[in-house]
């Protein structure tokens, strides 16, 4: 059972390195990947799809900022946040901009597995817990 | 009311305007303690992890694709898809003299319900073991009080002496005997304000005890007085196996802050067999190859590491381990006792038999050693016990013999009547620990033939009457015995004036 998990992980993983084109994750490659699943159909194929996604989701966050906001929110301080991420990472990196009034003041950045706080709320949070 | 503003206004001020970086996962399962998480792509090995709901977890488990945590805390609050988030900081717990008399979980959160514990450091749950250079030779003692151990098995400060037997022989009776008698050494010590004096302070590590053992342990030690020098960590059976696991690192990192600050400190781990099982426990969840037993691969290492973190520092203090092994059947060859044995400096091994004839502590002296503490003891032990164990051993393997009947020479008999002498002596009472001096006029007696016009019987009474006898009437002997820790011509005479002097009172 753990090795037929084992299997369906690894076959997601080659599926996923086959899915770049020039070091990027390109959408054509991922069609390409879903016809050869869809045509040879490789056991435990719904494992290894959702493995794929996983993968694909978590590249995907990986060159995707979120930043959540309270207040006015400039284009071109979005475009120099995800210049500046894009640095930062080494990638190219965009921005999407996303209201969020519980913020009270300032930003959350949201890209891949990182959190870049700088909200009040959140400074509120930790005054709270240390006091 | 203006200083209430002043603390928050200095709180504000501390918090910086800088945007905080934190990494997250996403909980992909959670079962028996143990979650499995999505992202946590920066995560360190053994660092806590903030589960929502104020859980922490420790990431023990780094796999290519999730990352393996044991939650130290309510895991029925968490659920798939709750986010978590590393904190950048490895497992710690606090640490010093705040931490005396009180009893303390896994992490070191108070449990006596004495309210919080004022910790002014903390210190990781995992260090890596002091290296060669810093440490030193183990020339210092550690008094249990327990005769049969202190001249037969002495321990030094810095060493590590496993206790090891069947269920109820009194393991913990002489961890906690030697935790009483630390503290009664402790006082006269502190009382004589002798500026050399270095007191021992004591860490009781209960694992995956039962919580009324736990509490007739801190009964005992808060009787005796002892409780004010002790440290109690508690991971009862009813906890997870994480914090069974983790409570022993807990333990050894409070007794480093001594040894580092020049005190010494003294470890029991009650019991590293429960630790073995809880760590096997986490180790089967967490999917991790299964060796002999079922143990992981890394069990030696699990102890191993733990118990090298007691030593004895150059130009510091020290940590002297008692851990705690549980046989079946008196079977010291199996998996986990024999890693234990072979890590630590000697075991004093307890017999069913010997505790069921009602020799208590029921030490086997043939099975017992302890390779280091021989140049810890004091040299009036060794002039009035040197020979015991020796003699000791002889006897038994003489009884053994004796059963079969048949006529025996003046020799043997004489042998066979010394040693039921000297195996009576060494009978003692639980939670009654004996101080050196008068361990060593007791022993001077029997040295000098004062119990063998008495029947064997009387032998035990007539020890007790003697120690009574000394302590009443001879507190100056006994000091000098004390300070001075070597027998010469001038206490063997005064010695031999009190003794006569008791032999000539005493009735059996």
């Amino acid at each position: 059972m753990a090795s037929a998990a084992k299997e369906s992980q690894e076959l997601a993983r080659l599926l996923f390195k086959a899915s770049f084109d020039h070091g990027a994750l390109t959408s054509d490659r991922v069609s390409g990947v879903l016809e050869y699943v869809e045509k040879h159909h490789p056991n435990r194929a719904t494992a290894v799809l959702k493995a794929y996604a996983r993968l694909v989701a978590a590249e995907e966050a990986r060159g995707h900022a979120i930043v959540e906001h309270a207040g006015e929110m400039p284009a071109n301080a979005l475009q120099s946040l995800a210049d500046t991420l894009g640095r930062r990472y080494g990638r190219k990196v965009s921005a999407t901009a996303r209201p969020n009034p519980d913020l009270i003041a300032g930003v959350r950045v949201r890209i891949g597995d990182d959190i870049f706080e700088s909200s009040v709320a959140a400074q509120l949070a930790d005054l709270a817990a240390s006091v | 009311m203006s200083t209430v503003l002043e603390q928050i206004e200095q709180q504000i001020a501390k918090l910086s305007h800088k945007a905080v970086k934190k990494n997250t996962g996403v909980i992909r399962t959670v079962a028996d303690g143990v979650a499995k998480i999505d992202g946590l792509s920066d995560v360190m090995y053994n660092e806590m992890v903030q589960f929502p709901g104020g859980a922490i977890g420790i990431a023990l488990n780094l796999e290519e694709d999730e990352v393996g945590c044991v939650v130290l805390g309510d895991v029925s609050q968490l659920k798939e898809g709750d986010e978590v988030s590393t904190t950048g900081k490895l497992l710690s717990v606090p640490v010093g003299e705040a931490l005396l008399g009180r009893a303390v979980d896994a992490l070191g959160r108070p449990v006596d319900g004495k309210g919080p514990i004022e910790a002014k450091e903390t210190y990781p749950v995992e260090k890596i073991a002091p290296g060669i250079i810093v440490r030193k030779s183990v020339t210092q003692p550690l008094f249990t009080g327990i005769m049969a151990i202190d001249s037969m098995i002495p321990i030094g400060r810095g060493q590590r002496e496993l206790i090891i037997g069947d269920r109820g022989t009194g393991k913990t009776t002489i961890a906690i005997d030697t935790i009483i008698n630390q503290a009664k050494i402790n006082k006269v010590g502190l009382a004589s304000q002798d500026p050399k004096f270095r007191p021992v302070y004591s860490i009781y590590v209960a694992i995956g005890q039962k919580n009324s053992n736990i509490v007739r342990t801190m009964s005992a030690l808060e009787a005796a007085g002892a409780l004010e020098f002790t440290v109690i960590v508690a991971a009862a059976a009813a906890d997870n196996p994480a914090n069974q696991y983790l409570a022993p690192y807990s333990g050894a990192a409070m007794g480093e802050w001594f040894m580092e600050n020049g005190k010494d400190a003294l470890i029991v781990y009650d019991d590293l067999s429960k630790h073995a099982v809880a760590y096997r426990q986490i180790s089967l969840i967490l999917k991790r190859p299964s060796g002999r037993e079922a143990y992981p691969g890394d069990v030696f290492y699990l102890h191993s590491r733990l118990l090298e973190r007691s030593a004895r520092l150059d130009g510091k203090g020290s940590l002297t381990a008692l851990p705690i092994i549980e046989t079946l059947a008196g079977d010291v060859s199996a998996y986990i006792p024999t890693n234990v044995i072979s890590i630590t400096d000697g075991q004093i091994f307890l017999e069913t038999d010997l505790f069921n004839q009602g020799i208590r502590p029921a030490v086997s002296v043939g099975l017992s050693v302890s390779r280091v503490g021989s140049s810890a003891q004091i040299k009036a032990t060794k002039q009035v016990g040197g020979k015991l164990k020796g003699e000791l051993a002889q006897f038994r393997e003489l009884a053994a013999f004796a059963q079969f009947g048949s006529d025996l020479d003046a020799k043997t008999k004489a042998q066979l009547d010394r040693g039921s002498r000297i195996v009576e002596l060494f009978k003692q009472p639980a939670f009654n620990p004996v101080p050196i001096e008068q361990q060593v006029a007791t022993l001077w007696a029997l040295q000098k033939g004062y119990y063998d016009s008495l029947e064997i019987r009387h032998v035990t009474p007539a020890a007790v009457s003697l120690r009574e006898f000394f302590a009443t009437r001879k507190d100056s002997l006994l000091t000098k015995i004390r300070t001075k820790a070597a027998l010469d011509a001038e206490i063997e005479g005064e010695l031999k004036t009190a003794a006569d002097e008791w032999k000539a009172t005493f009735k059996a």
